[in-house]
């Protein structure tokens, strides 16, 4: 009896905007991470106190303890307040990442797709371009052309993610251009502005949508991995990747790579659970 | 072999040549607009003191006084005839640096798809054959976990595990057979992680169809039923995702071989990067763009002959060699259909 209310309460009937789901317990502990993130790059001052930036000599490689969540690292910093405060830039630059793949690639996207003709096909190639070059690799190149800065690790990423928002553009604008109700709208008088902005974008926002979550996390782990190699911000700034490059010089102190390692793998499950889902209630 | 396909498979070649070049001259704008040329800089260091007259002779000997079109035309006709020019910072033919480093990273790369292939199947396997309620569930899980995972973090924790504690390996050594193996397994966790889903996604479509069924009523076991009939035509898809997965082992490359200390095309690029040794990196980012089309085109040209299903006609006059051809459909299925 006890277990059936649990299981019913647990998977509240949700309606999201005409979406009537069920929310799986999985999604809900995915948004509680997302919040506890969101909470930290907000406001890393409030929920870890001590300073990020100088340490206590002498309290230098301690072990996670009730003190010190994650444990200290070799400047005696305290590594749970140094990866809150390095959450921010972590998790701001997926987001400019996203941004510059959806309004950029989406742009493409839609051209591409309402155009049609030879400016279809100048801008597939042109996908096909972005898409040819590895994308970490086309990040490496873009972020040493812009400088080896966070800011510039995030546009890299962003430009290395246009090709995939424009496919999914496209492909969204030919479907819907397609439906009888656009055509109906069309036939009524409505111009292609009219066309585009009440039917074709609003349908495609949802796969976008979902597309740009998963990107997200995506994004996440390659601005990771660019601050891994030392193509972020510099020490004593603590992004999640550089936390991890710097704690690997340290293999009798693991939790110096565990701890922000976690952090980035909670992280990115989380969003990969959310856009999972948001793609099933589609 | 029909006209249709002949059709077809002149149409993707053409597209495959055009990409090639279009990526060069892409990578070169980029690359060639970056502030400050290398070359200048260093002339330019009093410390080197070259007189205004020797400046003026190296600028022109490796053509900087000239417009940037006249540049890119000369760099594109050599790298046509397989030229790829010299490097900035140690005066050897960019040809020899990369040759140097490709072998190694040709075997990291052919480990880790070899592993991620057995590792896709395996899972794939359980999540058909194991008992519902225990195994499937967890396998299912498994790609959506090895595709949040950053490779370095595979990479460390395999590094700290196997070589630091159980000593299989030493980090001394990065070209010994075990070390090949683990920076091979960091490399291709993602890559199995998107073969498996397409697998699955797959094998849970024809599971659901009525020759199954049959063949399940007329008293085939699960095992049977897998291997005789599911597995087939589920793969024919990884063909295509494994040829999109050759970027993401190159641009992998570099995460995995700086952790495991291995020389390779990776460590090339890092090297180059920190140099401005800008012809090379024309170079590596080039030849990766044309051994990523030239596998795509492959996969594209081997797929319809596999598989009879597929029409090699464009599917419709809007599809006109457009974004959404349908043997470029799964780079948009990889990243947005998850079962």
């Amino acid at each position: 009896m006890t277990a059936t209310t649990t299981v019913v309460g647990s998977r509240g009937v949700a309606t999201v905007r005409g979406w009537s789901a069920v929310v799986p317990p999985t999604v809900l502990v995915s948004f509680a991470v997302l919040l506890v993130v969101l909470l930290w790059s907000l406001l890393p001052g409030v929920l870890a106190s001590q300073d990020p930036v100088n340490g206590v000599p002498a309290d230098k490689l301690l072990g996670p303890s009730a003190d010190h969540w994650f444990g200290t690292d070799h400047l005696g910093r305290d590594l749970f307040s140094r990866v809150v405060h390095g959450t921010a830039s972590s998790v701001a630059s997926a987001l400019v990442a996203v941004t510059i793949g959806v309004v950029v690639g989406g742009a493409i996207g839609l051209v591409a797709g309402s155009a049609g003709g030879w400016a279809d096909i100048v801008l597939a190639r042109i996908v096909d371009v972005l898409l040819a070059i590895p994308s970490f690799l086309l990040a490496v190149v873009i972020v040493s052309w812009l400088g080896f800065e966070t800011v510039n690790a995030a546009i890299a990423t962003g430009v290395s993610a246009v090709a995939v928002f424009a496919r999914v553009m496209r492909a969204e604008v030919i479907k819907t251009r397609r439906a009888v109700f656009v055509e109906a709208s069309v036939l009524q008088g409505g111009s292609r502005t009219h066309v585009l902005l009440r039917h074709v974008l609003p349908n495609a926002s949802r796969s976008l949508l979902a597309l740009a979550v998963l990107q997200f996390g995506l994004s996440i782990l390659v601005i990771a991995g660019l601050a891994f190699l030392g193509y972020g911000d510099p020490p004593p700034a603590s992004d999640w990747g550089l936390l991890v490059s710097s704690g690997k010089d340290y293999p009798t102190a693991p939790w110096l790579v565990y701890a922000p390692a976690l952090v980035v793998v909670a992280t990115v499950l989380s969003v990969n659970r959310i856009s999972r889902w948001l793609r099933r209630t589609d | 072999m029909n006209a249709s396909y002949l059709r077809y498979a002149g149409r993707r070649l053409v597209q495959a040549v055009v990409v090639v070049l279009l990526a060069y001259v892409f990578t070169f704008v980029v690359i060639s607009v970056l502030p400050g040329d290398p070359v200048t800089n260093t002339l330019r260091n009093p410390e080197n003191g070259f007189t205004e007259e020797e400046i003026a002779r190296i600028v022109s000997y490796y053509g900087l006084d000239q417009p940037i079109a006249v540049q890119l035309w000369q760099s594109l006709s050599h790298f046509l005839v397989g030229d790829l020019g010299v490097s900035l910072r140690s005066n050897l033919p960019v040809t020899r640096l990369v040759a140097e480093v490709v072998p190694s990273t040709l075997a990291l790369a052919a480990s880790a798809l070899a592993v991620a292939l057995v590792l896709a199947f395996a899972i794939a396997y359980g999540t058909q054959n194991l008992p519902r309620r225990y195994g499937q569930g967890v396998l299912r899980a498994f790609p959506s976990l090895f595709l949040s995972v950053p490779a370095f973090v595979v990479g460390l924790l395999l590094i700290q595990v196997f070589a630091f504690q159980l000593g299989l390996f030493s980090v001394i050594e990065p070209d010994s057979a075990w070390a090949t193996f683990f920076a091979a397994v960091a490399l291709g966790i993602p890559v199995s992680a998107q073969v498996a889903e397409v697998l699955i996604t797959g094998l849970d479509h024809e599971s659901r169809q009525e020759y199954a069924a049959v063949a399940r009523s007329r008293g085939l076991g699960q095992a049977r039923l897998f291997a005789k009939h599911l597995l087939k035509p589920s793969s024919l898809p990884v063909v295509t995702v494994v040829a999109l997965t050759v970027g993401e082992l190159l641009g992998g490359a570099l995460i995995i071989e700086t952790i495991f200390g291995r020389t390779g095309i990776g460590s090339l690029v890092q090297r180059s990067v920190s140099t401005q040794d800008l012809p090379v990196l024309q170079a590596v980012v080039s030849l990766a763009a044309v051994v990523f089309v030239v596998v795509n085109l492959l996969a594209d040209l081997v797929y319809p002959l596999l598989d009879p299903r597929v029409r090699t006609e464009p599917a419709s006059a809007s599809g006109k060699a457009g974004l959404g051809e349908a043997p470029e459909q799964p780079i948009l299925e990889r990243q947005v259909s998850v079962p």
